[in-house]
This record gives structure tokens, sequence and C-alpha cells, in this order.
């Protein structure tokens, strides 16, 4: 098998939540040795649970830090070193690490790194060649908001994603969860890549500076040109089109099953017409062009709604594919496990994770591309709290045992949280009751042949 | 002296689209050469709108505008042999190829992988399509909407009750545009190393799955299946009514409970009732209502300011005029201004993050159809000016 891309680069990642420890698991599957840096009492908020993930079986078990599913997901591929940054031994040990490294990540608040001496001009002291990257909500610099502290789910607002989202002519409203969350991951893996080249031709390293709020106006980039050149504000349209018609989202047969279709060319308008039975549309008047369905979306919806929840959703896409009509269900978190496209393509990898996890198999989504002549796999589990610390400590840095155990007696090092606590456990039978989940399949395990 | 992070790379940007537009434009913005190759009638992005002055003229879709920043452009036609043969000429010069057309269709005009590689061995082509290059669904047809539908992410958007949402917008294309540059980054850096090309396969329905988290994990950890959000009982976190607009806040971050409902000026959220995350999302309509009695008369601005001052996590929602002229943007350099032949001079969002030492830069504005056609076929591949008329002649270019 030929080499992985990023096999032999080393990744200091000290970074929390969502956004890039995202970009460290990605990193890890083309082949670098990532190592996540937590700080003992900072254990990654996706260890809790609750909001950020489900625990196996709903069960804490005694590690519930290991055991949080988010947290198994962004961080696979991982090392762990559980080192307190906040102290002056901790800081000189990442120091080391930094000198023996490629790429630093962090996601503090603009100032912490400047306050710890340890920003770009001072990483550059230790390692010249040094790629540094940050992530932050409003980015570095002297902006008026550079200091507000930002997570995505609030930024979606800030950033003008919730404006443009939302039911036709309602409120404004969020899509999705932590969306721009994972715009600043792949902004990452774009960068980060792109600095690795740069490095190889010209010896000289870089600082990333990223700001969430930033990536998420780019990603409104028509709305903000409409503003600009013709003034105008941008609508809600929920699931309509700006110029295709009809699109939408409409009832399948069943509870809660739903189908999406949009229609562009008049080809595909008298593919419809005909699936829906009723030749009669494409003469009548309030159809007859693409203008006048525009005007009367709402009657052609009933009309689509009428026939579609008599079927399938799945076999509603097939009808409408048939007919070169670009259509495809409303898929949940259950049954895209069961979907023959995502397992014909191998999305949800299994990870077996070793018996002393106490986790079994799990399925987690890999890659969203493939490399034809590099296949890339997770390589290994998300790394229990402080797993390779004497590895990355002693082995590498060459630490005496004494001095070892001296930081472990200061808490500079650990390996259990020595704060943080688990979130809530809700039974799933309550959640349904409460709508706080959709539904639960209690025989999930044998369902995806993982029990 | 390289003045980009990928100064010297040589791109091709053969796609139509705004997925494969973004990604090209992002190989561009950070210093790749981009030469964007057009049919002899233009990219279907050129009839899209927003248009400038609410004019469809090929020149003037600013979706087109801002996608194609910083590149070059030539027509070329690939449905006659010739064009198809000038395609391999100018592959053989360059180290990417961006595409976008369905599955299997440039391999029918000989210009697939398997080819394209045959004339240029380390060339990386990155295709990004609706479903990905192979699999039962590869030659289905996507939308913005059915690639949101099968990917998760509109089973939990919307209400309860009602249909579920997609995001305004094209996000899912211009994510599957950004994930295929960072896929192309990687394999840019190993192709500097050691010359070895890859076929890249970007699914932009996977791209968006890829995000849903915790909506994937939690069904084989524990069989649990997200839904969207409660019709009362789930604002905070979401869109609330202020007086003059919306606001989103979130606890957690550096202020505590006690700190958030001084914010809001609301101590009744001090009640035990509210006393952490598992209570609030149980008690969440009592909770709504005592916030947005409290935010009612106030201002988004004034909360913003004063949240911020408190460590709280918060937000408001702003328009695309206020995202035109926020100075946070400004202080980013975010906007840049480009001088349009047809459009005139006219800011764009221009620079995604900020590296130290190759900073952005805003070199070029969009080309207008086959600007640079004679460069490319007269200059570049030794056409004569005469052949060049002739191949205008025979639809070629």
């Amino acid at each position: 098998m030929p080499e992985l891309p990023l096999d032999g680069i080393r990744v200091l990642d000290s970074t929390y939540v969502f956004a890039l420890p995202y970009t460290g698991g990605h990193l890890a599957d083309l082949g670098a040795e990532v190592i996540k840096i937590e700080g003992p009492t900072r254990p990654d908020l996706t260890r809790n649970g609750g909001l950020f993930g489900s625990f196996p079986e709903n069960e804490q078990g005694g590690d519930w830090w290991n055991r949080s599913s988010t947290y198994n997901l962004l961080n696979r591929g991982k090392e762990s070193l559980v080192l307190d940054l906040s102290t002056e031994r901790g800081r000189e040990l990442f120091k080391e690490l930094v000198s023996i490294s490629d790429v630093v990540m962090e996601n503090f608040t603009p100032r912490v790194m400047r306050g710890w001496n340890l920003d770009y001009p001072n990483l550059k002291k230790i390692k010249p060649d040094i790629i540094l990257i940050s992530n932050t909500g409003y980015g570095h610099g002297d902006g008026p908001y550079s200091s507000y502290p930002a997570q995505a789910t609030t930024q979606e607002g800030t950033h003008g994603h919730c404006w443009v989202t939302g039911y036709a002519g309602e409120e404004p409203a969020k899509a999705g969860r932590s969306f721009v969350d994972f715009l600043s991951t792949w902004t990452g893996i774009f960068a980060i890549g792109a600095a690795l080249r740069y490095r190889s031709l010209t010896g000289k390293g870089q600082w990333i500076d990223i700001a969430m709020y930033q990536a998420g106006a780019m990603f409104l980039s028509e709305y903000v040109m409409d503003a600009i050149a013709n003034e105008r504000e941008g609508e809600r349209i929920g699931n309509r089109h700006p110029h295709r018609i009809p699109q939408g989202c409409y009832p399948a047969a069943g509870v809660d099953q739903w189908i999406t279709l949009s229609v562009g060319s008049d080809e595909e308008w008298i593919g419809l017409c005909g699936l829906i039975g009723e030749p009669d549309l494409t003469r009548d008047p309030r159809f007859g062009d693409i203008i006048a369905r525009f005007k009367n979306h709402d009657a052609l919806d009933d009309l689509i709604r009428k026939w579609t929840n008599k079927f399938d959703k799945y076999e509603l896409m097939h009808m409408l594919q048939d007919k070169g009509i670009p259509a495809g269900p409303v898929l949940t978190g259950q049954e895209v496990h069961f979907d023959e496209h995502y397992q014909s393509r191998n999305f949800l990898e299994r990870v077996t994770y070793p018996d002393d996890r106490n986790m079994g198999t799990r399925l987690l989504m890999g890659r969203p591309y493939k490399y034809s002549n590099t296949p890339l796999k997770i390589r290994k589990p998300a790394p229990s709290f402080g797993a390779e610390n004497e590895y990355l400590l002693k082995d590498l840095l060459g630490l005496s045992v004494d001095d070892y155990d001296k930081l472990i007696e200061q808490a500079t090092i650990s390996s259990v949280p020595l704060s943080g606590d688990p979130a809530p456990r809700i039974d799933p039978r309550q959640s349904v009751e409460e709508g706080l989940l959709g539904h639960w399949d209690p025989d999930y395990r044998d369902h995806l042949g993982i029990s | 002296m390289l003045t980009g992070a990928l100064s010297g790379v040589k791109v091709l940007d053969l796609s139509e689209d705004i997925a494969g537009s973004f990604c090209a434009r992002l190989l561009a913005d950070y210093g790749a050469d981009v030469l964007k190759i057009e049919p002899v009638g233009g990219a279907a992005l050129r009839t899209m709108g927003p248009f400038a002055q609410d004019d469809p003229h090929t020149e003037k879709s600013l979706f087109f505008l801002v996608l194609n920043l910083n590149k070059k452009a030539s027509t070329l036609n690939l449905n006659v042999e010739l064009g198809r043969e000038i395609l391999k000429q100018l592959v053989a010069k360059v180290d990417v190829v961006v595409e976008s057309y369905r599955p299997g269709y440039l391999s029918s005009l000989g210009l697939g992988y398997a080819e394209l590689s045959a004339v240029n061995p380390s060339i990386i082509m990155t295709s990004i399509t609706p479903f990905g290059q192979d699999g039962p669904y590869s030659q289905f047809r996507g939308e913005e909407i059915v690639n949101y539908a099968m990917s998760m992410i509109m089973s939990i958007s919307g209400i309860q009750g009602r249909e579920p949402l997609k995001h305004g917008g094209f996000q899912a294309q211009y994510e599957g545009g950004l994930f295929a540059a960072g896929a192309t980054s990687m394999a840019l850096f190993r192709q500097g190393l050691d010359g070895s090309g890859d076929h890249i396969d970007v699914s932009i329905t996977e791209c968006v799955a890829s995000t849903m988290m915790a909506t994937q994990t939690i069904y084989p950890f524990m069989g649990g299946v997200q839904t969207r959000r409660r019709s009362e009982g789930s604002m905070f976190e979401n869109p609330m009514p202020c007086k003059d607009g919306w606001i989103i806040s979130q606890a957690g971050g550096g202020a505590t409970w006690e700190d958030i409902s001084e914010v809001f000026r609301a101590p009744d959220l001090l009640e035990p009732r509210f006393a952490n995350s598992a209570q609030r999302s149980l008690n969440g309509s009592e909770m709504d209502q005592i916030i947005l009695d409290a935010i009612k008369d106030r201002s988004k601005w004034d909360l913003f300011g004063e949240a911020a001052k408190a460590r709280m996590l918060f937000g408001l929602v702003q328009t695309p005029k206020e995202l035109a002229q926020c100075p946070q943007l400004e202080s980013r350099e975010f906007y840049r201004e480009t001088d349009h032949p047809v459009l005139g001079k006219i800011r764009v969002p221009a620079e995604l993050f900020k590296f130290s030492e190759t900073p952005y830069q805003l070199r070029m504005s969009a080309p207008t159809l086959g600007q640079n056609n004679n460069e490319i076929y007269v200059d570049g591949l030794g056409y004569t000016p005469q052949e060049a008329i002739q191949l205008r002649q025979l639809d070629i270019i």
C-alpha cells in the first residue's frame, strides 16, 4: 500500500469541541501523528455526552470521559496527552514537543496563546518552520468583536445564515447543528495542506488565522453581493429554489416520512406531470409556463402532496430519478446506516475498541472524499484520556521516572479529568416522550450487527 | 520567491457549477494559476442570479463573479475531437483538474481520469458530484435540497409536525467546494513531494453528512434517532425576537447561569426548575416565555454588547446588508474591491482566512467569457492567430 499523504507529519492538537478537533481527526486519517492535548482540569466538552453525543448504551460507565460518541468520532486516530499549559512546566514540555512537531493547532480566545508566550512569533523561535493554525469565533486582530466569546450555535445568527433560513415568509431559523464549525474544520484542512506544500518548497512555516464568522459569511456570498449591488436584503423561501419550480419537501407514505424533489426544465416538468398521472396538468393554465408555476407554487405543492403521500419515500425517489428529476428522501441518522448507497461507498466505518475500553464495535463516519490511489480509513479509535502521557513524555521527550511522577503529583499531567461532569442521563423513552428524540430503537446493535 | 502558498500550482477548472467553481477559486485565492474552461456558450453559473442591476446578462451574474475571482478563462468545445485534443494538451501542462460533471461523462468523451493520467501521470483530478463517482445513486440527479435531505441534516432541521427544512442558499454546494479544496490541497502536498497523482472523488451529500456528528453517532451508540426541534419550549439556542430583530443565546462558555439571567434582567431564570441543561430542556416553554418577555423592548445590538462583557455565548441575526457593512469583517479585510470589465468597481467577499507569510491577494477579477483565449491558445499552445480564428469559426473556442 502506498504511503499516506501525511506520513511522518506530527501535529500538536490543542483544540477543543468540534471545529479543529475534527480537522485533527481527518489529519490522522491522512496519516499524521496527531497528539490531542487537554488540560487536567479542562477535558474536552465533547466528552460530557448529552448535547455533545451519547454514551454507549446510554451508560456513563466507569470512565465516562472516554465514551461519548461525538468525542470518539472527532478524535479518531489521535494520541492523548493531558498536560496543564497554564503552568510554567507544562508550557516547557509543550515547547519541547513543538520543537519536534510540524503543525500546532489551537482554538483559544486570541489573548490566551499570547499570554502564554506561545503565539506564532514565539513558536517560530522554537521551531522556525512551524505551522500554527488558530481558529476563533471572530478572528485575531483588532476588530470590534475579536475578543467576543463565540460558538457555532450562536454564530449561525451573527454570520447571517438564520436570516436566509426558515419556513417561507416566517421567522429566521437554524438548520442542522453547529454548522459553521465544519466550515472551519475544512478551511483548516485546506490551509494546512497548502502550508505544508509551501513549507516543503521554501522551508518556511505559516500562521493560519481562521475566523468562523468570516467562513460563515463567505457561504452567503451571493446574498451579500445582492445587498452590495442591488440593495436587496434576501428573504426566507423555505425549501423552494430561486429559479427551479416546483421544489420542496413533501410527505411520503408513513409517519414523518418525506421526499424532496426539484424540477427545472420543461422535460422534468412533463415527467413529473406524467408521474402524478394528470397529463392535464401540462395544459392547466395555472402551470402553463415557469412564470405561471411560480405564481401558483402553493397550488402545485398541494397537488404534489396528494400524489407523494401515497408512496414510500424510496419508491418516490426511484420513480422521480427514472424521469431524470432530482429527488431524494429525507434520511435520518438511523436510516443512513441501512441505505444501499451509503453502504456501497463504505461511508460508515466499523471501529472496534480494545477490550479494556469496553465500547465494543461502533460505526463512525469516515470521509466525504476518496483518493483513488490511496485508500484511507479510520486508523484507530479515539484515545482514552492521557493514554499516551507516558509514551510522549518518557519515550519521546526522555523524562526520567522521577520527573514524570512529580508531574503526576503536581497534577501537571493526569490520566483522569480533575474536573467536569457527565451530562445528566435521560432515559431514551423519556427523551422520546418529551420530543427530545424522534424515536428509539432498542435493538440497534442487532440491526447493525455489532452486538 | 513564492507569493502565495499555492504559487506555481496550475489548475484547469472545468466546472460550471457552484461547488467546482468555489473549489477552484480557493486554490486561485491562495496562489494557484487557475484557468476556467467554459463551453463556447459559457458556464451554466453565468445564467444564475443574482445579477447586477437585475440584468440577466452573461457578464453580470454576481454568483459567477464571486466564485470565479482570481481566475483566467477560455472557451473550449469538448464535443468535437479537436476540442478534446486541445484539452489534453492543456492537461499535460497542469497539476490539477477540477470538474463536476455527472460521473462517467468525461470518460465517455475520452477525458476521464484514466485518459488524463495517461497524458500526465502526476495529474490530480478532483471530481465533485452530488453522490460520488460510484455506488447505486452515482447516476442520480442531485440538487441542493436533495443533498440536504439525504445527508441527515433535514431530518433535524425545522419544527416537529411540519416538513423538514433546508438551510437558505446553497450551503451544500459551498461545502462540496471547500471540502474538495481540502482534499485537493493534501494531494498537492504529496504531489509536490513525490509527483504522484490521484483521482479525488468528492460526494456533496457525504460532505454535508460528515458534519452530522451527533445525529449519526447517537444511533450506533444508543439507538437514538434525532429529530426536529419541538414546536414549543426550544427557542433558547434558536432565534428569539427582541425589539429590533432576533438574538440567539447559549448557556456555557465563560458566563454562569447567574450572569445570563443578569444580562437578560430576568431573575426568574434562577429558579431551581432551570438549574441545569436537562431541567432547562424539560421546562423549556416556561424558560422561553421568561426570556421573550425580558427582551421584547431591548435592542439586539445592546444585548450583543452586554452579553460579550459577561463572556456569554451570544449572537444576533444579521441581514446581508448588515454583513456587507460589518466592521468586524472590515477589520479582517474580508471584503476587497475588484474592477470588472463590465461591472466596474465592486466590493466582493474575498478572503476566507489569513496566512501570515503569503497574504491573500485579489489579483484578478472574474474573467469575461473567453477573455484569455488568445493568451491560452496562441501564446500558450502555439496556434497562429489565423488558426485561432479558424477554431472560433468551427465553434471550438
